[in-house]
């Protein structure tokens, strides 16, 4: 019965579909000249820099897709990936430039947003002094808006308080490295990892926040590479390792010291590449030296069994590359576990070679290129030195330029906070969120007398703005994103920007003019075409060369390959550089008052501050709401159940939401996700600075916890 | 109906059926073959585009109708299909859209499908170049077309050879005479041989009992934890239908069909936060027993056409037709 039913239906079905067609064939009639399209251009979200497709119909991203020659991608996606395109079209985008009259929002025209916006900033600089004014620019905008923004900053208003999200993220590992290796980005290419024979992730969620990545750490894995993973928190990846270290946040020098101390002791050091290559190995040889197994494994609390497993299996590997993201990078002693890591490359002759390597995974598709744009306060594009390259730039820009190197953002904010920068403009960041201690970048921000944002939707950041400038998505300009593996490659307009808003390099471009610079720029590649010129490293970039593969820099010249593999001769200052560091307990200890140790990260389906993906439903449907992940042991001793509301505390602020039990979370440390304003991990998180990097430590808070009343 | 289409007349022939509808066709975008509106571009046939010809009669993102308030009154406002013609479908995508119409056409109809799918002309081309993890033959759906095409087509050199297999099809071939010149029994003869060789070198590739069995002994629990979770096997499969519905925009908006995923918790978690699929290797699990066994039953289908792109787009790079656990 049920079969005849349905064999029914089914013909009817196909009856009528031959009428329709029928009619078409024969008298149909294409009205309207709609096309679908596939833009091949690069995803929004992570360092990773996968290539993909967005699928375009009537002007509107109605799908994406992955490419499947692209390099990265090899034609798979992650889940944000797959849905790059979704938050596109959302109704809640910024159409029309705003001003603040009173406590209303104004709809105005772009030029008297951008004169005002001018202006203001122009007055204070003259009133107050140019370094009362700062830009904070974007590592989601483009390499060619990071540029731009920079020259604003310096060539417009004399300044060079001009800073981004990389302090936030990887500004140790510019420092870090820069003094190691003389270059501060990934050694070698992500493919590379594949050849490698073992591999330590240190402080990354490789397979949640890098996972095209983590892809290719697990097929060195299927291979029967060595997989070690350091984490606090039992990640998908440290699952799948073979060996998993968990130690406790802040404590990773002393277990890295004590895992060169083993590699040492066990005589697993490269003597040739070290006596070759490098300088300075006897003063680490002596540091770590005093990294006893028990001094470790007391500090850490990592079993000495484990760590020298770990070192035989690192140590030994013909091929070893280590892994590493916010977990090293987001200490107030950032700089030193980063170096610590570079020690431990060195010492075992792991760099230079396919399979080798260090690599820092970036957080943002273009976090890379934002540093190699010069949006850092002592460095222009390239990474020429400020007090090296400043008249190099005035050459090539016909203006006068700032001596004094600029303040970072976070010192940005406390100048802010202490009356001495008064204007700032923002460019697609969002501080109240992403940066820590919320409470006080607040402060700071209504401290300010002029603010303006330049953003794709309406923030916690444009709340506080006096002029808000409507921007253009990714898939609504032309540009280039620098991946975490220096690969420079094209962004590419598919459908046209919403309303009125504008792609930023024009925005910079009009507040150039207007503060009387020459900016003669009709498109995107004109402005890389400048960069080009003045940037050794992006030398050889134009757009007609940039195609599916793209370029990895140092490209320096029009007839130049790129590199993939770097160091592998020489460091460009000439021996890398070994320096000794030692442990130091994090800014932040655990006490009788505050007995957790909070820490913060992402989740797999949203990205920072949520912006876009909390507007992709499926994502937002998978991760409706905050939660704070706590062991069984602590939440039985706080009587605290699964899915229960509480409040976690710190010394600078308290949040609601629910609690998670997993075991996934060692005794003593939370975690709490930093991607939702109803539950901001950033009111909790200090500024304690790491002082050569100044990033915050973020991963280290003392934290209660407590059910939540009512 | 069996005629032959030289092959410098088919630009022309599908420049002529542009006048009529929007034409479909594999063209490459940055060396990629992919399904885009065709523009007199070449086309990219040597092999099938990743996704599947499909997204034209399910898209990752349709309007299903607008609302507007107006003085405390909503009013609707309906999209209609536009005609379209896809060209050179591969016999196991047509065979999926076999699939998907007996599945949307169980009863009640679902008419936002059937919409799209009235007005879609489908030109298939039978498949002489099987490629690596291509197994269509073993599930009855390949390399030659037999569903539901409005015209088939096999490339025999310097022709095609076109058959009619719809009266859409028949009625496409008589408005345009000008086009096509007549087919021989040789002709015929030559798709046979062709199709004989690719059926050759389908041979040895995969079949459903062995992924049945795949099934039956696999390690799910560590093929879930091996599971990225990106949703990719349910992205590019012809099969996998399954859609969410959200409504975009207040007070006016657009109520939208969005593609879903299974591999996503979410999918199957309820309002209370109970999920009956709890672990991803259930979520993983339930994927392959719904083209293995649901689909089947419910409509006498299988819900898998051996196009393999499953495979190929996975992150965590699992067979999926072994189902062994990495490492």
């Amino acid at each position: 019965m049920r079969a005849k039913t349905l064999a029914d239906s089914t013909k009817q079905s196909t009856q009528s579909l031959y009428i329709q067609k029928l009619v078409i064939a024969y008298n149909g009639n294409k009205t309207t000249e709609i096309f679908m399209e596939k833009v091949h251009t690069t995803c929004i979200y992570c360092g990773c820099g996968c290539g993909l497709f967005l699928h375009v119909e009537n002007n509107r991203v109605i799908g994406a897709s992955p490419s499947p020659l692209h390099p990265m991608s090899r034609g798979r996606l992650c889940i944000k990936g797959w849905l790059a395109g979704e938050f596109v079209g959302h109704p809640e985008r910024l159409r029309h430039p705003l001003v603040r009259q009173r406590e209303m929002f104004v709809r105005v025209p772009w030029e008297e947003a951008l004169s005002l916006t001018a202006t203001r900033l122009k007055e204070i600089s003259r009133e107050s002094g140019s370094e009362s004014v700062g830009i904070l620019t974007s590592a989601k905008g483009t390499n060619e808006e990071n540029y731009l923004f920079m020259k604003l900053a310096r060539a417009g208003l004399k300044t060079n308080n001009i800073d981004h999200v990389a302090r936030l993220c990887h500004a140790p590992t510019v420092a870090g490295l820069g003094y190691a290796f003389g270059s501060g980005a990934m050694t070698n290419p992500i493919s590379s990892l594949k050849e490698a024979d073992a591999i330590l992730v240190v402080g990354s969620n490789t397979t949640e926040q890098h996972p095209l990545i983590a892809s290719y750490i697990l097929k060195a894995r299927a291979r029967g590479a060595e997989l070690i993973v350091a984490d606090p928190r039992r990640t998908q990846i440290a699952d799948l390792a073979s060996i998993w270290l968990a130690p406790r946040p802040g404590t990773d020098i002393a277990w890295i010291n004590a895992l060169q101390n083993f590699i040492i002791q066990e005589g697993l050091t490269d003597e040739d590449f070290i006596s070759t290559r490098t300088e300075g190995f006897e003063a680490v040889r002596q540091a770590v030296s005093v990294c006893t197994r028990e001094l470790s494994e007391r500090v850490s609390g990592i079993p000495a069994k484990d760590l020298k497993e770990a070192a035989l299996a690192f140590g030994s590997a013909e091929r070893g590359a280590v892994v590493y993201a916010m977990g090293i990078t987001q200490h107030a002693a950032g700089t030193d576990n980063v170096q610590a890591l570079a020690n431990l490359v060195l010492m075992t002759g792991n760099i230079g070679r396919e399979g080798t390597g260090l690599y820092p995974l970036r957080g943002h598709q273009n976090v890379q290129g934002a540093c190699d744009m010069g949006a850092l306060p002592d460095l222009y594009s390239g990474y020429q030195k400020v007090d090296l390259a400043r008249e190099k730039f005035a050459e090539a820009w016909s203006t006068s330029l700032p001596e004094e190197p600029g303040q970072t953002a976070l010192e940005m904010l406390e100048s802010a906070l202490e009356g001495r920068l008064k204007g700032l403009l923002i460019v697609g960041e969002n501080p109240m969120m992403s940066y820590p201690d919320r409470t006080r970048i607040k402060k700071a921000l209504e401290a300010l007398e002029f603010l303006a944002v330049c953003e794709i939707f309406p923030t916690e950041t444009t709340d506080l703005a006096d002029v808000i400038l409507p921007a253009a998505s990714f898939a609504e300009k032309d540009g280039t994103f620098t991946s975490t593996e220096r690969r420079i490659q094209r962004v590419r307009r598919a459908v046209p920007p919403p309303g009125e808003a504008r792609a930023e390099w024009k925005v910079a471009r009009d507040l150039l003019r207007r503060m009387g610079v020459a900016a003669d720029y009709s498109s995107a590649a004109d402005v890389m075409d400048e960069i080009a010129r003045v940037t050794p490293i992006y030398g050889g970039v134009a757009y007609d060369r940039l195609d599916l593969k793209g370029l990895q820099w140092p490209c320096p010249s029009r007839d130049h390959p790129g590199t993939g593999i770097l160091h592998s001769e020489k460091f460009s200052i000439g021996r890398a550089r070994f320096r000794a560091v030692e442990h130091c307990e994090p800014f932040e200890a655990p006490d009788e008052e505050y007995p957790l140790i909070l820490t913060t990260g992402r989740s797999l389906y949203h990205f920072h501050t949520g912006t876009m993906t909390r507007r992709t439903s499926l994502l937002e449907r998978e991760v409706l709401q905050p939660t704070v992940e706590i062991s069984p042991d602590d939440a039985k001793r706080m009587n605290i159940r699964n899915g229960q509301r509480v409040e976690v505390e710190t010394r600078r602020g308290s949040i609601c939401l629910e609690a998670r039990v997993t075991q996934n979370v060692p005794a003593g440390t939370i975690f709490v996700p930093f991607h939702f304003c109803e539950a901001a991990a950033n009111a909790l998180t200090a500024q304690a600075l790491d002082p050569k990097s100044k990033i915050p430590e973020l991963k280290a808070s003392a934290a209660r916890i407590r059910r939540a009343k009512g | 109906m069996k005629v032959l289409l030289p092959k410098r007349n088919l630009h022309l022939l599908l420049e002529a059926l542009d006048h009529r509808m929007e034409v479909v066709a594999p063209i490459r975008a940055e060396g990629v073959p992919v399904f885009a509106s065709w523009r007199g571009q070449p086309l990219a046939l040597a092999s099938n585009p990743l996704i599947p010809p499909q997204e034209f009669l399910l898209p990752q993102r349709d309007v299903l109708f607008r609302y507007v308030q107006d003085c405390g009154r909503y009013t609707f406002e309906k999209v209609s299909a536009k005609p379209r013609l896809i060209f050179g479908i591969r016999p196991c995508d047509l065979k999926a859209v076999a699939v998907l119409d007996r599945i949307f056409g169980k009863d009640p109809l679902d008419n936002p499908y059937f919409d799209r799918r009235r007005s879609t002309v489908l030109v298939g081309l039978n498949c002489l170049w099987p490629e690596p993890g291509c197994s269509c033959a073993a599930f009855g759906a390949g390399p030659e077309v037999d569903e539901l095409s409005d015209l088939q087509l096999t490339d025999l050199g310097k022709n095609y050879l076109v058959e009619t297999g719809s009266p859409a099809g028949v009625l496409i071939l008589r408005e345009h005479p000008e086009f096509f010149i007549e087919a021989s029994e040789k002709d015929q003869a030559e798709k046979k041989k062709a199709l004989r060789i690719a059926g050759e070198k389908l041979r040895g590739g995969t079949s459903p009992s062995v992924i049945k069995a795949a099934i039956e002994k696999a390690d799910w629990d560590a093929l879930g934890r091996q599971c990225l979770r990106c949703g990719g096997c349910t992205f590019v499969c012809p099969i996998c239908h399954c859609f969410t519905i959200i409504d975009v925009g207040v007070p006016d908006g657009e109520r939208l069909r969005c593609r879903d995923t299974c591999i996503l918790s979410g999918f199957s978690r309820m309002t209370s936060g109970v999920n009956p699929r709890k672990s991803q290797g259930e979520r993983l699990r339930n994927w392959f027993l719904d083209k293995f066994e649901y689909i089947p039953e419910n409509i006498g289908l299988l819900g898998c056409v051996g196009c393999g792109r499953c495979s190929r787009s996975c992150l965590a790079e699992i067979d999926r037709q072994k189902l062994e656990v990495l490492r």
